[in-house]
């Protein structure tokens, strides 16, 4: 099953819009768990600072016989429960007012003869509260009263609630909350928790008095719900912004792409001359439109060169039929003599045997195209064949008076005689036919660091310049009026340069008009021939 | 009728060559692009027909300076069949093409065609003074009656016939009539007329005399 669409641009699209998501709700859940904690350090500094202050009025009950009268001395003048964390920064708190007692204080306030605790039921006023539930009273300075103010913000809203060793509530606060239990754990046993909305901290005390100072976190949470919320909506904002921009930049990236596509399908659809257009040259996109351009040059030349071939080989198939045929016609269209009819006779033979040649060529031609391994290819005396070819070609020589020398050196290669032969055959007769009456030939093999060379100069008319970059090309003459009558058929050359370089040798010709040509033909020696000397000197 | 052939195939040449003597053409020959255009420059020949691949120059550069000068019918003779290569001869100036091998019944038959044409008579029979001249068959008829004409006789008929109602001038009928190689005595022409004369009645071909023979 395929989970990832085919479209680079939309896997780029879906690549890129997971990473923002990934990084967005890293982003946002960071935030939102720094501020989270952030503003519970808030309250739990406030609820430390307040457990501290608490503790302060608790007297503990092993130093006094009566509650009253640690009441009445007040938090000065009896030995104090240590604080859990006095000192503790965030909670300053001047002389002066420590020791102003303004009984009576506001609503919010608490009266000095602490009630007993109530049992359970809410406690709106706490005038109204009863007497005495334990043997402890609690003095609340007006200071420490105005921690337990009631009302919103930051420094309101705070309850306690006192509890006995033995686990009874002692008191707590009017505003505090149903269900506020005792602390757990032993002595100085202290620690944060959560009820629902209440953020709470238990704090039991040496004496073991329970203290418990929470506060409503509902605002709190539901702020940060907001910023949850508002969070979600700006990374969702963002998100969409990144995935349109992502969207253009992955269109712009692959507009390209869809350029060269559309170029390259113009030309599978026959368009060859059709070219990508290149806008910058240096980046990726641009080479490889370069490297496609090139490639499609390369494949419009082989489609032209073919069609010149197909062209040019249907022209010179033709040509001979063309003669038969006319040849055939005329002289049975009416009675002709004896010599006519020879003559007819002849022509004919001609352009049947033009005909053979020019077939086998092209066969030769097309099994060395079609790369179809040769029979055998042992190692063969390229000297011999040489000399072979020599010797086959001494009547036309002869006949042009062309002069044939040799500088046959022993050296062998690898490769089917026959091929090598007509390899040498074609060379030296190209050398004879294109010299001039008195001229000569000379051909040469050579073991050159592990080649073999065959060399076949000759001291013609030479190739042009202009010329010599085509000359191994199918049907190519340099003069077609000069060849065309004597049989050539223009494919000479070209089967050397296949059967060369089917042996995985190189053939090169250099030449300069008018005074002869020099073909090069190099083709791996055979490992038994690469100690033999370079040339004989002998021959020469 | 007087026809150039340019063709570097010399067997290939010698059979059209025989081809068209054989039906009374006086035929001239190139073998070689440049000699090619100088001929059919100099001559006014009724048809030349023309090889693409040429050395020297080929076809397309003599077809295209051939235009400059003269309007003379070229058939095109090529082994290239492509479409491409017919549309670029006929848009060439060329006036019918012919890919080789060909039938030599057809390439007589477009020769005859494009004599006829160049000739602005498009028909192959021409009726005049009495006489019916068929230009498939190269026969003339008077009443029914197939006329025995030599070859060129018939082809001094024809050339006139062809251009009913203009004077043509000796060297006109000469250039027409007889090819390079034929041996010309200037009487020759002569001797064809009366014998003409003889056969199809003496007012057939009219002597305008200083400037030539007409048919009227």
């Amino acid at each position: 099953m395929r989970i990832l669409p085919r479209s680079i641009r939309w896997r780029l699209q879906l690549w890129h819009g997971a990473l923002l998501f990934v990084v967005l709700a890293a982003f946002g859940l960071t935030s939102f768990l720094l501020v989270r904690e952030s503003r519970l350090r808030r309250v739990d500094q406030e609820l430390l600072r307040r457990v501290a202050a608490l503790a302060t009025a608790i007297r503990p009950p092993v130093h006094r016989e009566g509650p009253r009268d640690g009441v009445r001395d007040g938090p000065r003048g009896g030995p104090r429960e240590r604080l859990p964390d006095e000192g503790a920064p965030g909670q300053p708190r001047p002389d002066g007012e420590r020791g102003g007692v303004r009984p009576g204080r506001g609503p919010g306030g608490f009266p000095r003869p602490p009630g007993p605790a109530p049992d359970g039921g809410p406690v709106p006023v706490p005038e109204g509260a009863p007497g005495r539930a334990g043997p402890q009273d609690i003095l609340l300075l007006p200071a420490q009263e105005e921690l337990f103010r009631a009302g919103e913000g930051p420094d309101a809203g705070f309850y306690f609630a006192v509890f006995a060793p033995s686990g009874g509530l002692l008191r707590r606060s009017p505003n505090a909350p149903d269900g506020v239990g005792a602390p757990e754990g032993g002595f100085f046993n202290e620690y944060f928790r959560n009820r629902g909305d209440l953020r709470e901290r238990a704090h039991r005390s040496r004496g073991g008095f329970g203290i418990v100072v929470g506060k409503s976190v509902a605002s709190d949470v539901a702020e940060l719900r907001r910023l949850a919320l508002w969070l979600a909506v700006a990374a969702a904002g963002v998100m969409a912004l990144g995935l349109a921009g992502g969207s253009w930049v992955a269109a712009r990236a692959i507009r390209p792409i869809d350029a060269i596509s559309a170029t390259a399908q113009k030309i599978a659809a026959g368009d060859l001359a059709e070219r990508i257009a290149i806008a910058g040259t240096d980046s990726e996109l641009g080479r490889l439109a370069q490297v496609l351009n090139a490639t499609f040059d390369r494949l419009c030349d082989a489609f032209a060169r073919q069609a010149r071939f197909t062209a040019d080989a249907s022209h010179e198939l033709r040509t001979p039929v063309a003669v038969i045929l006319s040849q055939a016609e005329t002289i049975l269209s009416r009675e002709r003599t004896t010599g006519e009819y020879r003559e007819a006779l002849e022509a004919c033979r001609r352009a049947a045997r033009r005909l053979r040649h020019l077939t086998d060529s092209l066969l030769t031609l097309a099994r060395l195209d079609s790369g179809a391994p040769e029979e055998e290819a042992g190692p063969v005396a390229l000297d011999r064949v040489a000399a072979e070819a020599l010797e086959l070609l001494r009547p036309l020589a002869a006949e042009t008076s062309v002069r044939l020398e040799a500088g046959l050196a022993p050296v062998r290669c690898a490769g089917p005689e026959d091929r090598l032969l007509q390899v040498a055959v074609n060379l030296v007769s190209n050398a004879i036919h294109y010299n001039r009456p008195g001229g000569s030939v000379t051909v040469r093999t050579a073991g050159e660091g592990g080649a073999a060379v065959l060399t076949v100069v000759d001291t013609g008319i030479g190739i042009g310049a202009a010329d010599l970059p085509h000359v191994f090309e199918r049907f190519f003459r340099a003069d077609p009026s000069r060849s065309r009558a004597s049989g050539r058929t223009g494919l000479g050359l070209s089967i050397v340069k296949a059967i060369v370089e089917s042996q995985g040798g190189a053939v090169s010709v250099e030449s300069r008009e008018g005074e002869g040509s020099t073909f090069t033909v190099r083709l791996p020696a055979a490992a038994d021939s690469l100690l033999v000397p370079r040339e004989d000197p002998a021959v020469q | 009728m007087r026809i150039l052939v340019i063709e570097d195939e010399p067997d290939l040449l010698a059979g059209i060559v025989r081809a068209l003597r054989d039906e009374d053409y006086a035929v001239d020959t190139a073998v070689e692009g440049v000699d090619g255009l100088f001929k059919a420059e100099s001559w006014a020949y009724d048809a030349i027909l023309l090889d693409i691949m040429l050395p020297g120059m080929d076809g397309w550069e003599i077809l295209r300076r051939l235009r400059q000068t003269r309007k003379t019918p070229v058939l095109v003779l090529t082994a290239r069949d492509a479409i491409r290569d017919r549309v670029r001869g006929l848009d060439g100036g060329a006036d019918d093409y012919l890919t080789k091998p060909f039938d030599l019944a057809e390439m007589l038959a477009r020769v005859r065609a494009l004599i006829r044409r160049g000739a602005g008579k498009p028909l192959p029979r021409i009726e005049l003074r009495g006489a019916e001249i068929d230009l498939g068959g190269r026969t003339v008829a008077r009443a029914g009656e197939t006329v025995p004409l030599t070859p060129r006789e018939y082809a001094l008929v024809e050339y006139l016939a062809l251009h009913r109602g203009q004077v043509i001038s000796r060297t006109e009928l000469y250039d027409h009539l007889f090819g390079e190689d034929d041996d010309t005595m200037s009487n020759l022409l002569d001797v064809h007329v009366s014998n003409i004369r003889k056969k199809l009645g003496h007012d057939f071909i009219a002597t305008r005399r200083g400037h030539g023979y007409c048919i009227e």
